[in-house]
């Protein structure tokens, strides 16, 4: 209890606040542009944190990852485009309602919902780290490593509707990562006789060339520009208070979103999905949905915010990012010079609670702001793309430029953004190789140290084969459920044939 | 095409995995053994799927899947021909703005960049242009400030803020 205070006492210094406030704006303005979200929003910032006192830095990435879920609400309801893949789900019926001119009752339910789903996500992860903390410290290299390749797996299975290509782009990342000088022994791998390559790839240019770019190519392709201004309308208050009355949806939809967030693989872009079909599914009268039913809007944006507490809870413990996004606050941890994984509970417990306190702050603040500033924040969503990809290049290659200040950092986000492009346009999930690039120093280390350590016998650890028994378990499901779903498909081909 | 190009993509990986073993083989047992196994796990699950794709490509399936945990591209009535126009524009404008760093530096060259990109895609008027390319630069000079940054020198050298 003394810790959690102590970190409340952190949280709201002033230089705390400040960074909190300027990662909630930053979140905001992000999660406005249609298509960018957490992980393009986190790589920036990751130049910015380098050197910064950890609690501070905290502020600064959880407060923008935090609120990314409210604001990206604003394009989704008053354009129909997501504003990013979290809230594809909430266009279903907050559009329809926008169009009926109560695009301000949408905003307001969803906000509120965003808050309380954001809050609850906070107090998951705060009841979740003393009780799994004697099981953390149970966790040896050889069960890190298992658990390493389990979340890698999962990523893989569940992040696209291909098991094996979500595998394969996890092992694209884990290339990656191999990159550059191995941890074991003093060696230089892949580096075709580059220089910048000695040190790998830094994880700012690859998750800014694998996500930011391909995002920026796309809308200016598209030259988005945006038709007609919708006006907000009236029912603030109404909207507050249907989240309200809806209480027991945004409670169960949170819970949702904590066990989505917990898993990894599944992140943001299925949460939403997964929400609103479940309110559907356990809703009487549903011939509204779809048409401007404001439960449809609810549902979603409470989940979308209450993944965020969820991913937190095994990035921090185990060392395992829930998302793309979680695994690049993983790599700013590192920067940070943070191991995550069980050291965390018993080392930098006051950080876990800073990073709490921070999230359930963040929530309050992306909540009201957005509410506050929902006029100009509007009139934001008008601006044709065309205007602001200029600045978004700018943005990404002079971020990019930070991370080793030489030009391989612009070359390799040229490389890196093509090759995030055409993952992109063939269906190879792009969070996957994230993930796989992020734990693939981890992977080796854990290995090596489980080798050197027990031989072969770590093998035969109890955790080690529970482990394996689920990664197996979860493949397999994977591989069967695809399978199912593709003779179906070639079934219904055949019946379209005849 | 599109499929075409997918398959491409998909024989590119597999080769990435291929030269992943054999290059390997070439560094001390304690670093080649985590990039070998990786490899060779990898290589084998690219040609299972380059495998599928090619079975599909022949039944006219659709030769890959729409990701989940990902917002994929949908072009809507934009030809597939023209999206691939674009990109390559967009790679080849991409190549000119390092050109351009690379000779005049980092903030001139982002600035020009951001006035040619207003004038001749936004197709706003040149002086809009201008104001904007000075707010880029104004950006660049606040933040390299605050925070201590630096920016790709030219090769010819320029007063701060424009080089």
């Amino acid at each position: 209890m003394d810790v959690i205070l102590q970190s409340l006492a952190v949280v709201l210094q002033p230089s705390h606040l400040l960074m909190l406030i300027c990662g909630v704006f930053m979140g905001l303005a992000i999660g406005i542009l249609p298509g960018l979200g957490g992980i393009v929003g986190m790589t920036i910032l990751l130049p910015v944190i380098y050197g910064m006192d950890p609690h501070s830095a905290f502020g600064l990435l959880i407060g923008m990852v935090a609120v990314i879920p409210t604001s990206d609400t604003f394009p989704s309801v008053m354009m129909g485009i997501p504003g990013s893949s979290a809230s594809q789900a909430t266009i279903m019926d907050g559009y329809p309602l926008a169009k009926k001119g109560e695009a301000a009752r949408a905003l307001g339910a969803a906000f509120t919902a965003s808050l309380i789903g954001g809050l609850f996500g906070a107090l998951v992860l705060t009841i979740i780290i003393p009780i799994a903390r004697p099981v953390v410290l149970s966790f040896g290299s050889p069960e890190l490593f298992m658990l390493a390749l389990l979340g890698m797996s999962m990523v893989g299975v569940l992040s696209g509707n291909k098991p094996i290509k979500g595998i394969l782009a996890a092992g694209i990342g884990v290339m990656i990562g191999a990159l550059g000088d191995a941890p074991a022994v003093p060696e230089y791998r892949y580096t075709f006789g580059l220089d910048y390559l000695m040190d790998g790839i830094p994880l700012v240019v690859v998750g800014l060339g694998l996500f930011a770019f391909p995002e920026i190519v796309d809308l200016m392709i598209k030259g988005r520009s945006i038709a007609e201004v919708t006006t907000l309308g009236k029912g603030w208050l109404d909207g507050v208070k249907d989240a309200l009355k809806h209480k027991f949806i945004v409670l169960r939809c949170s819970v949702i979103g904590v066990i989505v967030g917990f898993l990894p693989g599944l992140g943001g872009s299925v949460v939403d999905w997964i929400a609103y079909g479940h309110i559907i599914q356990t809703t009487k009268d549903r011939e509204n949905f779809g048409k401007g039913d404001i439960r449809g809007v609810i549902a979603p944006e409470s989940a979308n915010n209450a993944k965020e507490g969820g991913g937190l809870i095994p990035t921090f413990l185990f060392g395992i990012p829930g998302s793309g996004s979680m695994a690049v606050f993983l790599g700013g941890l590192l920067i940070l010079g943070i191991q995550p994984g069980p050291s965390m509970v018993t080392e930098h417990v006051d950080l876990i609670y800073t990073a709490i306190w921070s999230l359930a702050l963040a929530n309050v603040f992306g909540a009201a702001i957005s509410i506050a500033l929902s006029k100009p924040i509007t009139r934001l969503t008008v601006i044709p793309f065309s205007y602001l990809a200029p600045f978004m290049v700018l943005i990404i290659t002079f971020a990019s430029y930070q991370a080793t200040r030489s030009w391989g950092d612009l070359i390799a986000l040229l490389f890196m953004g093509i090759l995030g492009w055409v993952m992109k346009q063939y269906g190879w999930p792009r969070p996957a190789a994230l993930i796989g690039y992020v734990l693939s120093n981890n992977l080796e280390t854990y290995l090596f140290i489980s080798v050197q350590r027990y031989g072969f016998e770590w093998l035969t650890r109890t955790g080690v084969i529970v482990l394996a028994v689920i990664i197996i378990g979860s493949l397999a499901m994977g591989i069967f459920y695809q399978a199912k779903k593709s003779s179906k498909a070639s079934g219904s081909e055949e019946g379209k044939g005849k | 095409m599109m499929r075409n190009l997918g398959i491409v993509f998909s024989v590119l990986v597999t080769l990435a995995f291929g030269y992943g073993i054999y290059e390997a083989f070439s560094y001390a047992y304690l670093a080649k053994i985590f990039p070998l196994y990786i490899s060779l796990v990898l290589c084998v699950l690219a040609v299972i799927n380059l495998i599928q794709e090619f079975r599909a490509s022949r039944k006219g399936l659709g030769a890959d899947s729409k990701t989940t945990a990902d917002l994929e591209s949908e072009w809507g009535d934009i030809p597939m021909s023209d999206v691939l126009q674009r990109f390559s524009v967009f790679v080849v404008v991409m190549i000119v703005l390092y050109a351009l760093v690379w000779l005049i530096g980092y903030p001139l060259g982002i600035t020009l960049f951001i006035i040619i990109l207003y004038r001749y895609v936004s197709r706003t008027k040149w002086h809009w242009a201008i104001v904007a390319g000075l707010a880029g630069l104004g950006f660049l000079a606040l933040v390299s400030k605050l925070l201590y940054m630096d920016w790709p020198e030219g090769i010819f050298k320029l007063p701060w803020p424009l080089g």
